[in-house]
């Protein structure tokens, strides 16, 4: 099979990549293994919320050119301020293309809200999560938080807690339906993904809108688990309508149904692009000709390889199993590739589980293109894009999912402009 | 007065637990202090195995006499925390065939049961063992949860009338003239000093006794001799397996629930450290390299966890430089050892006969206050073993097959005790060690949990596979369910569970388990929003 360009790895830097490449009209490839970072997605996206020194940051571009001079091996530093201001313009409309509808400004940061009721500074918000302008401006002065009964990944005495910090009145609802007790038949069915699917029925969504209404009267708002609407689009407008007061979502323990539904969305507009998607797929071997990856074999196509004048490495970091730690070094398992990482294991992390670990900067080593380096010297057509790039904290600095987005767009431009 | 006891017992382990026990069950009114959680010393950090008393056959012929003791006693009253498995002790070429001999010789001399048997027979009884193995012999080992078996002491003890505070530390023993009256205990949850006063007060502190007797003035000469060990993903072997040598390092392996353990290193550590157990690259190292000649497999199994406890060795009060050291029994009767009446220390000892120092000990209290009851720990089975576990199962037929073997090996007949008539009850918290909510609440109900670390010594929330990937979350979302007012606690609470899980992660953090650790970061991190900044200014 040829193609002009194969990505490896089908999470948000994956997708953004083929679907910018295939917009300009590439024949292109996506082998992806299934899982990535999208299924813990907490429904909105990140840019820079962080500094590595800990300073908070209020303008993502701002703090993207600080970076570039504080951190030269930040990817973002290596990608460029003004190379990164010009794609945090563009990765919106590329989302809500592919019918994810997210508002934000990449100039100025939001707060979302996590399951624990937190507040965290984020770049981008799925409609209907609920988010606010700064920490404690909430929408409402009273809301219900409803859950489902028997579902446990999601908080509402949590999420009471810290909005009862900024005086917000806080009631809290409970749901159950018949069809939900054909699930608790098996004890370990009560999770996101399956409970969802029950919401997508009419009837059940009907009925849920009549709780809801029930339950929230006198109270200017309610919150619900994100667990409606795994299939279909017009839920959350659907009860809005129905109980005729604002409802906003927050995100549940993983499986995230925001973070299904995006890569659904994803995947959809990849293929609607004429982009070819191999889904379960997984790299066993690869061939390199004179500094060129010359192509790929792959679990499901046996000795049929995979050509390209062009591949990137979008495999992610450890969860993902783009990077292997041994007992003693980092690999990269598709290409070998050199990584950055520490010699010594006791330099990889602290004894506090909420430290800065050094183990999540670790990485695959690249040129200041991006391209990936193995034994010392580049790999002409090999890029990296994601989580699997060196150099950066995603979660401390609250940069994970900018550093996919621009990272793909980025490496797509290079390659488009070859 | 309400704050007055016949006896005052200082340290939850087994034996505090034991002694608790004892005391209750002669009409004897005991109060037990424990500093932090029941079992979070030497006692729930060790192997967990049942000894036959094999392993010190040879070197010390009293202590395996006491171990066979204790271990039939075991198997009867506390069966619901035991399994027996048997163990093997294997003779690699490396270690030839001349110790066997002698080790099955000193095992008959301490009346336990040694069978010698073909290597092709142990390898088909065990067939993770070594296959290079040249002989084996066969003893009646087993596996022992120490969590059970002193939670269960202590649920006892309490029916019978003995108070039981945790998390509540003796800071002064208080003394009146040639004689200690009570302690004055500073109660962590409370946040306040109160005095308590007994007839006699026991120093049941394991190594942290050492510190104990000090307040008295008295010392008592303990070398903290620190133990490492590995817990693997899943249960490697079936018996212990063993090595046929001298006793040396990192070469027993015990299987226990869904896990298997190896151990230990031996280190001796400075008194000072002994709150600060830090597992090094070089003891994770050579617990993993001796392992592997017991199960080669270990070479590819994923490694869970790695932990230290404190062995409470006790220098020969005849011997200053501390060279002598006795891993048998050691009760000291302060008032003719120091002239200081009222105090007692137990401590040496093993885990195995935790029942039997609990039972000097007692007898030495019931001497001092003039208690002429006797003994019956040896013979009363302990709450949970008072019926077989076929009888409980019978019991318990409606609920799901695999969450009724769960809680019924963890609970024993207690386990009916569990509320799962609705589905919500019977929904699961952990998948990987089958908990349900109907046994979180049971737990939280009845067996003294305080924290979600407290939870898992309790019903194994967390010790599973995944590390409490998810399931200490959700059972954090539980206990804040149930008092709503504590949910910035709960919230912090799961914040030191993560910090806790992570210590012991972090030895042997690479493969699956730097990825499991990836994923709790961005999980609670970032999805979640948590951070310990609350629990550092709150320190």
């Amino acid at each position: 099979m040829r193609f002009d360009t194969v990505i490896i790895g089908g999470g948000l830097a994956g997708m953004a990549c083929g679907i910018r490449l295939a917009q300009a009209g590439q024949r292109c490839a996506i082998v992806s293994q299934g899982q990535s970072a999208i299924h813990f997605s907490s429904g909105s996206f990140d840019l820079l919320g962080r500094l590595p020194g800990g300073e908070a940051v209020s303008d993502p571009v701002a703090g993207m050119a600080a970076l570039a001079e504080c951190c030269p091996s930040h990817p973002y530093a290596v990608i460029g301020a003004e190379n990164c201001a010009r794609y945090a313009q563009e990765a919106p409309g590329l989302l809500r293309e592919a019918g994810i509808r997210v508002a934000g400004d990449c100039r100025r940061n939001h707060f979302r809200i996590t399951p624990m009721g937190k507040a965290k500074a984020t770049w981008l918000s799925i409609d209907g999560y609920l988010t606010t302008p700064q920490v404690g401006e909430f929408p409402f002065k009273s809301v219900c938080i409803v859950n489902i009964e028997g579902f446990l990944d999601f908080y509402p005495e949590f999420i009471a807690e810290e909005l009862r910090k900024y005086n917000i009145e806080c009631r809290f609802g409970s749901f159950n339906h018949p069809d939900l007790e054909q699930i608790r038949r098996n004890p370990s069915e009560m999770r996101s993904a399956n409970i969802a699917r029950v919401f997508d029925h009419d009837a059940n969504l009907e009925a849920l809108a009549e709780a809801l209404r029930q339950q929230a009267t006198g109270c200017d708002a309610l919150i619900l688990p994100a667990l409606i609407g795994i299939n279909r689009n017009d839920s959350l407008e659907y009860l809005r309508e129905r109980v005729g007061l604002p409802i906003y979502l927050l995100p549940t323990l993983p499986p995230s149904i925001p973070g299904i539904r995006a890569q659904q969305a994803l995947q959809h507009r990849f293929r609607a692009l004429g982009g070819e998607y191999f889904l379960g797929d997984s790299v066993l071997s690869s061939e390199i000709e004179q500094g060129r990856v010359a192509r790929i074999f792959t679990a499901n196509h046996g000795n049929i390889p995979f050509e390209a004048r062009r591949f990137v490495l979008a495999t992610g970091s450890f969860f993902s199993k783009g990077l292997v730690a041994t007992f003693d070094r980092i690999v990269e398992p598709v290409f070998g590739a050199d990584t950055v990482s520490r010699p010594s294991r006791s330099e990889w992390y602290t004894l506090h589980f909420f430290d800065r670990h050094e183990y999540q900067a670790f990485g695959v080593r690249t040129d200041n293109r991006l391209r990936v380096v193995k034994e010392g010297a580049v790999l002409e057509n090999l890029y990296a894009v994601g989580a699997g790039l060196a150099g950066f904290h995603p979660v401390q600095e609250g940069c994970g999912a900018g550093v996919s987005l621009l990272s793909a767009l980025h490496v797509a431009e290079q390659i488009l402009k070859d | 007065m309400n704050n007055t006891y016949d006896v005052i017992i200082i340290g939850g382990g087994a034996t505090g637990a034991g002694i608790a026990r004892d005391c209750s069950l002669r009409g004897i009114k005991a109060l037990l202090l424990e500093r932090s959680d029941i079992s979070t010393g030497a006692t729930g950090r060790n192997h967990g195995l049942l000894h036959s008393g094999a392993r010190y056959a040879v070197t010390d012929h009293e202590s395996a006499v006491e171990c066979i003791r204790e271990n039939k006693k075991k198997k009867k009253i506390a069966a619901h925390c035991v399994e027996e498995t048997d163990g093997l002790f294997i003779s690699l070429p490396e270690d030839g065939l001349e110790y066997q001999s002698v080790f099955v010789e000193a095992c008959r001399r301490a009346g336990i049961r040694a069978d010698v048997i073909d290597p092709k027979e142990a390898l088909r009884l065990e067939p993770s063992a070594n296959p290079a193995l040249v002989g084996a012999v066969r003893v009646p080992d087993g596996v022992v949860d120490p969590f059970r078996l002193t939670s269960s002491n202590i649920l006892d003890a309490r029916m019978h009338g003995a108070e039981i505070r945790t998390y509540t530390e003796v800071m002064e023993l208080l003394r009146e003239q040639d004689r200690i009256i009570g302690v004055r205990a500073y109660d962590h949850h409370k946040h306040c000093d109160e005095k308590f006063y007994a007839r006699v007060v026991v120093n049941a502190g394991g190594i942290w006794g050492h510190g104990i007797a000090a307040k008295a003035g008295i010392t008592v000469n303990m070398l903290p001799a620190k133990g490492a060990l590995l817990i693997f993903g899943h249960r490697v072997n079936n018996l212990v397996l063993n090595r046929c040598r001298k006793p040396a390092d990192a070469d027993i392996l015990v299987p226990g629930d869904t896990i298997s353990l190896i151990g230990t290193t031996s280190s001796k550590v400075p008194y000072d450290q002994i709150d600060n157990m830090i597992i090094t690259p070089d003891e994770v190292d050579l617990l993993l390299r001796e392992g592997q000649k017991l199960a080669p497999q270990l070479a590819t199994t994923r490694i869970l966890r790695a932990y230290a406890g404190v062995r409470p060795l006790v220098a020969s009060d005849d011997d200053p430089s501390g060279r002598t050291v006795s891993r048998g029994i050691v009760l000291l009767d302060h008032a003719t050892r120091d002239g200081m009446e009222g105090f007692i220390t137990i401590t040496g000892g093993k885990l195995m006969t935790y029942r039997l120092m609990a039972e000097w000990a007692t007898d030495l209290i019931c001497k001092k206050i003039g208690n002429n009851e006797k003994c019956r720990t040896a013979e009363t089975p302990l709450p949970g073993s008072t019926e077989s576990r076929e009888e409980v199962d019978r019991k318990m037929r409606s609920k799901p097959v695999v969450q009724r073997r769960s809680s019924i090996s963890r609970h024993g007949d207690l386990a009916v005790k569990i509320d799962s008539r609705t589905s919500i009850q019977n929904s699961l918290v952990c998948e990987c060690e089958e908990v349900s909510i109907g046994e979180v609440e049971y737990a939280l109900e009845n067996l003294e949990v305080n924290n979600l670390v407290d939870l898992r010594r309790r019903t194994r929330v967390g010790m599973g596979t995944c590390q409490g990937e998810l399931c200490a979350c959700r059972a954090a979302g539980l206990m804040g369910h149930r008092n709503p007012v504590c949910a910035r606690k709960a919230k912090e609470d799961l914040v030191s569970f993560l910090n806790e899980r992570w210590k012991g992660m972090a030895p042997i953090a690479w493969g699956d388990t730097l990825r499991e650790s990836e994923y709790m970061t961005w999980v609670y991190e970032s999805v979640c929003g948590l951070s310990d900044e609350e629990n550092r200014a709150a320190k």
